[in-house]
């Protein structure tokens, strides 16, 4: 059976499963002129990157590359770039300008640092953007345009024992459809790390997974704190947890259970189909924006008592299979499957669904995040400023 | 819709069932792959906790996710509820320990 979604066809091959003008604020001198040009073009999404001086090394690529993923991300039909200097504005346009989509990039230096004046040239040029965009139309388009991004947030017993395990069905679903399926949150594969590394497409894949963890684990020893010492902690004891293991096997679960194609590092482009695992922050905001600066078009998140952080760009869909959190939150989980803590529901059947809901998120039905703009992106640091 | 299983053997092959709901002593249902299998349950175990399948000697490695997740430090006989009192990690590091 061929799965498919109704997308929009990027020049690049991608698929949108939205098609949003983004404006980037590529540092932190031209949030104003970006929010005005934003605010006043309606359906406009504004990203403010706080930073962008005084950086180096990884901090300083991993920053590039979020700004220029972001804006590659096929859910964005046109991208707005404002920036102060022209130097480090086209710099980010030549890494987004490979995608084809409509592209603007507005400096400061231009206009004599008048940012009203930047306002107003901006505004001009996304408005006449905003209607070019929007001639894209929904075409039918196979599942293995997928990019989904799996991410848990605010787990309880129920995330490692029934969610996580049905997002990782659906991630195999997705990964069998010839679609892209990848998890982040380094520090949950702590203890499973030999568990990844063991369903690596190759050995240098597997030493890869397993250095990813040592190395979180060595910044963290570095700072003092010890991660295996008191992990998993009182509320997981409590929730049933014995050990280190079992919490992450519980994490990884989610990434289901097809062969490890790489380790990407954070917000870098996920290289071809098949499952990848991120080098990246446990924080979900940080996390997921890791996601979508590497192209993911969907996201899948699993909470076991509730979560209501969604991305701005790519929809999000919220999963519980916790009865009482899917009966509370109404307007916040778009897929029950508490009939999996119920013994009521079939895995497969679930995660079919799940599967086909995905798909119908994909095709421009509103996940209740959009609906309520609970969308929000965060910018991942590494290391201190100059 | 009445619960068909209780207790949930996340790999069929698993040494441990997870318990669906919080359960009292007494034969429980423990879904592993597609079978429901029968299993006396030695005491009440809460939600998300776990319950031996099989006898589980000082020394054996426990599998969950069809993966070993630790090691039992006592005798766990089967339907015997399995925690930090009876098993432990075997990634952790044991500072504390000599």
């Amino acid at each position: 059976m061929t799965h498919e979604f109704l997308g929009y066809l990027r020049p690049d091959g991608s698929a949108g499963t939205r098609n949003r003008l983004l404006v980037i604020s590529i540092l932190g001198l031209t949030g104003g002129p970006a929010r005005r040009i934003a605010r006043q073009v309606p359906g406009a999404l504004l990203i403010e990157m706080p930073y962008g001086r005084g950086q180096f090394g990884e901090d300083r690529a991993m920053m590039r590359r979020m700004l220029a993923g972001l804006g590659r991300n096929p859910n964005a039909g046109g991208v707005m770039l404002v920036g102060a200097d022209r130097l480090r504005l086209d710099a980010v346009a030549e890494a987004i300008a490979p995608s084809g989509k409509p592209l603007e990039a507005i400096a400061l230096d231009d206009v004599h640092e008048d940012a009203l004046a930047l306002s107003d040239r901006g505004l001009r040029l996304a408005a006449a953007m905003a209607r070019d965009i929007s001639r894209a139309r929904r075409v039918p388009l196979p599942a293995s345009l997928l990019r989904l991004g799996i991410e848990c947030g605010h787990s309880d017993a129920t995330s490692g024992l029934g969610a996580n395990p049905l997002a990782g069905l659906v991630a195999d679903r997705v990964v069998d459809a010839g679609g892209v399926a990848v998890i982040g949150e380094t520090m949950e594969w702590l203890g499973a790390e030999h568990v990844l590394a063991a369903r690596a497409a190759t050995p240098e894949v597997g030493r890869a997974i397993v250095e990813a963890v040592a190395q979180r684990e060595a910044w963290a020893a570095a700072s003092g704190e010890d991660l295996t010492g008191n992990n998993p902690g009182q509320e997981n004891i409590r929730g049933g947890l014995s050990s280190i293991e079992e919490k992450s096997l519980g994490a990884i679960a989610k990434g289901g259970s097809r062969p490890v194609q790489g380790v990407v590092p954070h917000a870098a482009p996920l290289p071809g189909p098949g499952l990848w695992v991120m080098q990246g922050p446990a924080f979900s905001p940080p996390s997921i924006t890791g996601f979508v600066a590497a192209g993911c078009n969907m996201l899948i998140f699993t909470t076991g008592p509730g979560n209501s952080y969604c991305d701005a760009l790519a929809p999000t869909v919220k999963v519980t299979v916790n009865p009482k959190t899917a009966q509370r939150l109404t307007q916040q989980i778009d897929f029950d499957g508490s009939g999996l803590m119920l013994g009521t529901r079939e895995p497969e059947e679930a995660a079919d669904a799940l599967f086909a809901q995905l798909l119908d998120h994909a095709g421009g039905t509103r996940c209740w995040g959009e609906v309520l703009d609970e969308g929000g992106y965060a910018f991942a640091r590494l290391g201190a400023d100059f | 819709m009445s619960a068909r299983w209780d207790l949930l053997a996340i790999d069929a092959q698993d040494d441990v069932a997870v318990a669906l709901r919080d359960l009292p002593d007494g034969v429980a249902r423990v879904r592993a792959g597609e079978a429901v299998l029968p299993l006396s349950l030695r005491g009440a175990v809460p939600l998300g906790h776990k319950v031996a399948r099989r006898d589980l000697p000082r020394g054996t490695p426990i599998r969950k996710y069809g993966a070993v997740i630790g090691e039992a430090i006592a005798d766990i006989a089967a339907g015997e509820h399995v925690h930090v009192h009876n098993m432990r990690s075997l990634r952790a590091r044991r500072k504390e320990e000599p």
